[in-house]
């Protein structure tokens, strides 16, 4: 059956505005009057694991893969249902591997695949999974956390370290914090014309704020010389043509910048985040990146990312203990970071409390796949190529 | 005094000229600014001054990026060294025979040589002739044996044996794993002096015994 039922579309609905058990009602009434439709289940396979019913998840997954092989937010629901029960890990390798075979494009099935070979001790096989999406996704942070992970335990933390950090970079959050201290928001609004911004000072520095929000360098760095050459001890500017810098691997460049803000107005926290992402990218300077990131979680604390980058601070200087409270803090404010998560991962692994580390990575995975709304595309693509 | 050498910095800098930064650096030294303070005290007020400059128009967009090369040229001379300096002390780490578990035994391996240890890692499935042969072969007075699972943790009696038997009861063993961190006592009956309860523990440890009983080296 091609057309989705009405009672269907009602859990979807639902399930799409997060009313859990509503949806859930819903899908039982839908399976009432056609228990057949894959769709159904595979949808209260995923409410229910949203609801961390592993179980009921596994057996409606499965179901929906029984209905139809070819059913992939199933596989994808099954697989996470598997990874967070535990213990599962041979049929967790055998679900991701059908679904990186139903959707071979699929990043996340093959870095969900390394991280169930992983689980059941397949070293190589993980990290060749995990190479296998980079080789689709350059910029698949996850792929790298796990490869971080995975350099973790055969050569210790120095050599892990700038793995991490080279998976922050790829992981949006970390351009989320700055964005979010520089006050700059994604309101839906392209990016305006340089040429037609207003030739006033904030102007000119939201529009070059909206142009590196669209990692559009060049056009911002020009509006911020146009600031400069007004006032060249505008801390607000320098703050973010060091970001814009940093963006561009120009990291002495940046640091001179954001130095130079800082010694104007020690409360440009811009400037602060700069100067501790450049700081961490210099080897021996994990010391000054700990006083710096220090300081900027002391100034936002309710934000995780500058928490995160402490801990991972910390953990150049072979601070683990404070390195795991600083990281317990992030996901205390964000128990969806998964960069936090991977880090406390590692904290846990040098403590040698390794089943504590899979289930941090295990919840990882899954708020990343929430993240990406991967269940939702999978659904819809699916849905759709049925019709 | 420092205000005029961070200016003398910025200025090799901006002339593209790393051999009069080195020597900025090196008379800084001299005149009893310490390897630790070289960063702080010196290169990031140059680099702040070579912000402002770029900043205010006195240095172009094309002096500006030769300069920051400068400054990444002398680098290394200011930073304090990535690399923890050589204590001196020698340890060795193995999982012990039969025992094929690497893991926490590597990546605290890889800490104690990161914090400036000479580490020999004699690998998995360790046999206690082995971890006799290599004290006596290195002269090391500092072991860590790693166990994951009951029997072979019970099994490490076997090497504090092997060592005492050997006359090299003043030797240091150590014992790592789940075993040991799930019950203490196991540690005692066999034979060890501490137990390692993960990378920090070790770092911590490590240092207290070649403080307390190795008396700075081994």
């Amino acid at each position: 059956m091609a057309e989705r039922s009405q009672q269907l579309a009602l859990a979807e609905g639902l399930a799409r505005q997060g009313q859990v058990q509503p949806a859930v009602e819903a899908c039982y009434q839908a399976l009432r009057l056609d228990e057949s439709e894959a769709l159904t289940h595979c949808l209260l396979a995923d409410l229910m694991l949203t609801g961390d019913f592993y179980d009921e998840a596994i057996s409606s997954a499965a179901r929906a893969i029984e209905m139809d092989p070819s059913c992939s937010p199933a596989y994808l629901a099954l697989g996470l249902a598997y990874d967070r029960r535990g213990g599962m890990w041979d049929q967790s390798i055998l679900v991701w591997h059908e679904l990186a075979e139903v959707e071979p494009d699929l990043v996340t099935a093959h870095v969900q695949l390394g991280e169930a070979f992983s689980a059941a001790a397949f070293d190589d096989e993980a990290i060749e999974a995990w190479r296998r999406a980079l080789e689709l996704d350059p910029a698949e942070a996850r792929a790298m956390y796990n490869l971080a992970v995975a350099a973790l335990k055969k050569e210790g933390m120095a050599t892990a370290l700038p793995g991490f950090r080279k998976a922050g970079e790829l992981d949006p959050s970390q351009d989320d914090l700055f964005f979010s201290l520089a006050g700059i928001c994604d309101d839906g609004n392209p990016a305006p014309d340089p040429a037609e911004v207003a030739p006033e000072r904030q102007a000119r520095l939201d529009a070059a704020g909206a142009l590196a929000f669209e990692e559009d360098f060049f056009s911002a760095a020009e509006l911020i010389r146009l600031i400069l050459d007004e006032n060249p001890e505008d801390p607000e500017a320098l703050g973010l043509v060091a970001y814009l810098y940093l963006k561009q691997e120009a990291v002495n460049e940046a640091m001179a910048c954001a130095l130079r803000a800082l010694s104007i107005s020690t409360r440009t926290p811009t400037a602060v985040y700069c100067l501790g992402v450049a700081f961490s990218k210099r080897p021996g300077l994990s010391r000054n990146a700990t006083r710096v990131f220090a300081a900027l979680a002391k100034a936002v604390p309710k934000q995780p990312m500058p928490h995160v980058l402490y801990a991972e601070s910390l953990l150049g200087l072979q601070r683990y203990a404070h390195a795991q409270q600083a990281y317990r803090t992030a996901i205390a404010l964000d128990p969806t970071c998964v960069r936090a998560r991977f880090g406390l991962a590692a904290v846990l692994m040098t403590e040698g409390r390794f089943a504590e580390a899979q289930w941090e990575i295990r919840r990882a995975a899954y708020y990343d796949t929430r993240r990406q709304g991967l269940f939702w595309r999978l659904y819809d693509v699916y849905a759709e190529g049925r019709a | 005094m420092a205000d005029d050498a961070a200016a003398q910095l910025y200025q090799a800098f901006v002339s593209q000229d790393p051999a009069g930064a080195i020597a900025v650096v090196e008379a800084s030294r001299h005149s009893g600014l310490e390897q630790a303070q070289l960063f702080d005290q010196l290169f990031a007020p140059a680099m702040s001054l070579l912000g402002g400059a770029w900043a205010s128009g006195a240095i172009d967009e094309v002096t500006f990026t030769q300069a920051a090369v400068v400054a990444e040229q002398i680098t290394s001379f200011v930073t304090p060294p990535a690399a923890s300096k050589d204590t001196g002390v020698t340890v060795l780490i193995g999982s012990m025979h039969r025992d094929y578990h690497s893991i926490g035994k590597d990546v605290i391996g890889a800490a104690l040589k990161e914090a400036g240890h000479r580490v020999v890692d004699l690998g998995v499935d360790v046999r206690p002739a082995e971890f006799l042969e290599r004290v006596e072969e290195t002269g090391s007075r500092l072991l860590i044996v790693a166990a994951e699972m009951t029997a072979t943790a019970r099994s490490v009696v076997r090497v504090r044996e092997m060592l005492t038997s050997a006359g090299h009861e003043d030797v240091v063993m150590l014992v790592t794993g789940g075993p040991f961190a799930a019950d203490v006592s196991l540690a005692k009956q066999v034979g060890a002096n501490g137990v390692v309860r993960g990378v920090e523990s070790s770092l911590k440890i490590v240092q207290k015994i070649v403080r307390d009983r190795l008396g700075g080296g081994t």
